[in-house]
């Protein structure tokens, strides 16, 4: 380790509670990286250093209670912090100012973290591939030319550059894990419910989800820890009891039985992703796991009602923009919206009507043989930000950049918790990740293989290079 | 329904939303549409749908093997 920044979140976290580092220590540490990096990656839209010092001391001047005690994050802009600016990577809410803070910043607080960066994001949370015509793309540290995934594309990069500990995302197709995956760190999206959304920008209702990347499953673990529960400004938060995430990380996969779908997930796969995924699995049959290769029932039904769910939720709540300033969205996103006003209401209601039998059927049949579902999070190579610039690249841009989420959506639909923890690197140097999905409720599980992964591999403690050719350092 | 007229779908839009084409990349969505409904026609027919109320929260318990008694903590 050369720096605090280093540290990984429950690292700092316990330097503070000890006193081996001050809050002071740990911001300056990661503004020092943001300092040195920012102008590479472009991973934010505001820094509070004044704000952040201040609570930072404040912090140092207080006893120690909270599991984030004196740690800093930084977070995707569209969580409301009261009186704080909030662009949701859009011209739009450019000079959004809300009123309230979101639950799970009030969470954070309480447990003793304090946020000093708003971090880049595809506008409105609309795309994979991590492109903001407004804020300017995020680029990949461990190769700039190249996508950092989206939407939560800031967080990301952000978590592995070193500029925050953790960083949260919001995932309603795959915005945490696309952009965990791209960016060589974790990030899990949880059960539909488990986390509330008050005071979260809105992209679906049915499929939004908020929830951390950090570099560990430890890091997770803890962050998921604290904001999950049941809030009552959130009625549609689950009353699920909320484990003990940390205690499930034993390392032990004995009698684990990890599912590999024949289905889907590994249509087109580019090899170097496909190698990596199989040695990963080999890492995790030496510590205990079997694997059973299954295909998945309904994945024709999850896709097509998925599209239409997102779509038609997505298009209604930005309706009135799309009337009165369509000019303001970025080609793409105006795009896509206008055509959701097209979907039928009685198809939007079928896709809901049928989302629950689907969901029983398929955790039926596939849960009855196997407690997790293994998959790469990105099934090709990661591609250029020129590759997929739809608003200005050449026909066929767009299918490349919706094929980069191709295996995270279904999880949306089926509202299982999903995580991406990084398993290897391909040609150009980037970052290949391992998606695992669970059950409903099962986070504590998903976040266990993620952990005893990590306790064999080294992939989460590299650091990226900032370069134009993908040369770790 | 490939091959479908795109306009169909601009003129359902104006008409229900009061919502106007932005680009040309909104005129290919509309268009690209078509193979959303030639998805949904593929599937049409073979899922059996409930009658009785529910809800996919409830799904989403069901679903999770957790017992009853930790839904309502």
């Amino acid at each position: 380790m050369t720096s605090l920044a280093d540290l990984t979140l429950v690292e700092a976290a316990e330097a503070v509670r000890t006193g081996a580092a001050t809050s002071i220590a740990l911001l300056d540490a990661c503004l020092a990286e943001m300092d040195a990096h920012e102008a590479a990656v472009n991973a934010t839209i505001w820094i509070d250093r004044e704000g952040a010092a201040a609570a930072a001391h404040a912090a140092d001047a207080a006893k120690a209670t909270g599991p984030l005690h004196g740690v800093p994050l930084a977070h995707k802009d569209m969580y409301y912090h009261s009186g704080r600016l909030t662009s949701c990577g859009s011209a739009i809410r450019r000079d959004f100012v809300p009123e309230h803070s979101a639950t799970v910043v009030e969470r954070m607080v309480a447990a003793g973290a304090y946020t000093f960066a708003g971090l880049n994001m595809a506008e409105f949370a609309q795309n994979g591939t991590g492109h903001n015509a407004h804020y300017g793309d995020c680029r990949n540290p461990w190769n700039l030319p190249y996508i950092t995934g989206g939407s939560s594309s800031g967080s990301g990069a952000a978590v592995a550059s070193r500029f925050a500990y953790a960083a949260l995302g919001s995932d309603t197709g795959g915005s945490i894990r696309l952009p965990a995956s791209a960016n060589g760190v974790c990030g899990i999206k949880p059960t539909q419910t488990r986390v509330s959304r008050y005071g979260v920008m809105p992209l679906s209702f049915s499929a939004d989800n908020v929830g951390p990347l950090a570099r560990t499953a430890q890091d997770c673990a803890r962050m998921l820890g604290v904001l999950a529960g049941h809030d009552s400004r959130d009625p549609t938060s689950a009353r699920v009891t909320v484990p003990d995430y940390e205690a499930a990380l034993d390392g032990d996969l004995r009698g684990v039985r990890l599912g590999v779908p024949t289905t889907h997930f590994f249509d087109d796969v580019d090899e170097p992703v496909a190698f990596a995924f199989e040695a990963t699995l080999a890492v995790l049959v030496g510590r205990g796991a079997t694997v059973v290769r299954l295909p998945l029932p309904l994945m024709d039904a999850v896709l097509a009602y998925g599209a239409v769910v997102s779509r038609s939720e997505g298009a209604a709540i930005h309706a009135d923009w799309m009337r009165s300033r369509p000019e303001d969205f970025a080609t793409h996103i105006s795009g896509r919206l206008f055509a959701g006003y097209a979907v039928p209401a009685a198809v939007y209601v079928e896709a809901l009507r049928a989302r629950g039998a689907i969901l029983r059927a398929f955790a039926r049949e596939v849960f009855g043989q196997v407690d997790l579902l293994l998959s790469p999070t990105i099934r090709i190579c990661l591609p250029t930000l020129a590759a997929t610039d739809i608003d200005n690249g050449p026909p066929g841009t767009e299918e490349l950049a919706l094929g980069i989420s191709a295996n995270t959506r279904p999880f949306n639909y089926l509202g299982l918790p999903a995580m991406s923890l990084p398993c290897g690197f391909d040609p150009n140097g980037l970052p290949i990740g391992l998606q695992i999905a669970g059950r409903p409720f099962a986070e504590a599980q998903v976040l266990r293989v993620a952990d005893a992964y990590g306790r064999d591999t080294d992939w989460h403690t590299r650091k990226p290079p900032f370069t134009t050719t993908g040369a770790a350092a | 329904m490939p091959g479908i007229a795109d306009d169909t779908f601009i003129d359902y839009i104006q008409q229900w939303h009061g919502i106007q084409p932005p680009n040309e990349f909104a005129r290919r969505a509309a268009a690209d549409l078509a193979k959303v409904i030639t998805d949904l026609e593929r599937i049409r027919g073979t899922l059996r749908f409930e009658d009785e109320p529910s809800s996919f929260e409830t799904a989403l318990l069901e679903a999770s093997g957790l017992p009853a008694s930790e839904w309502n903590a």
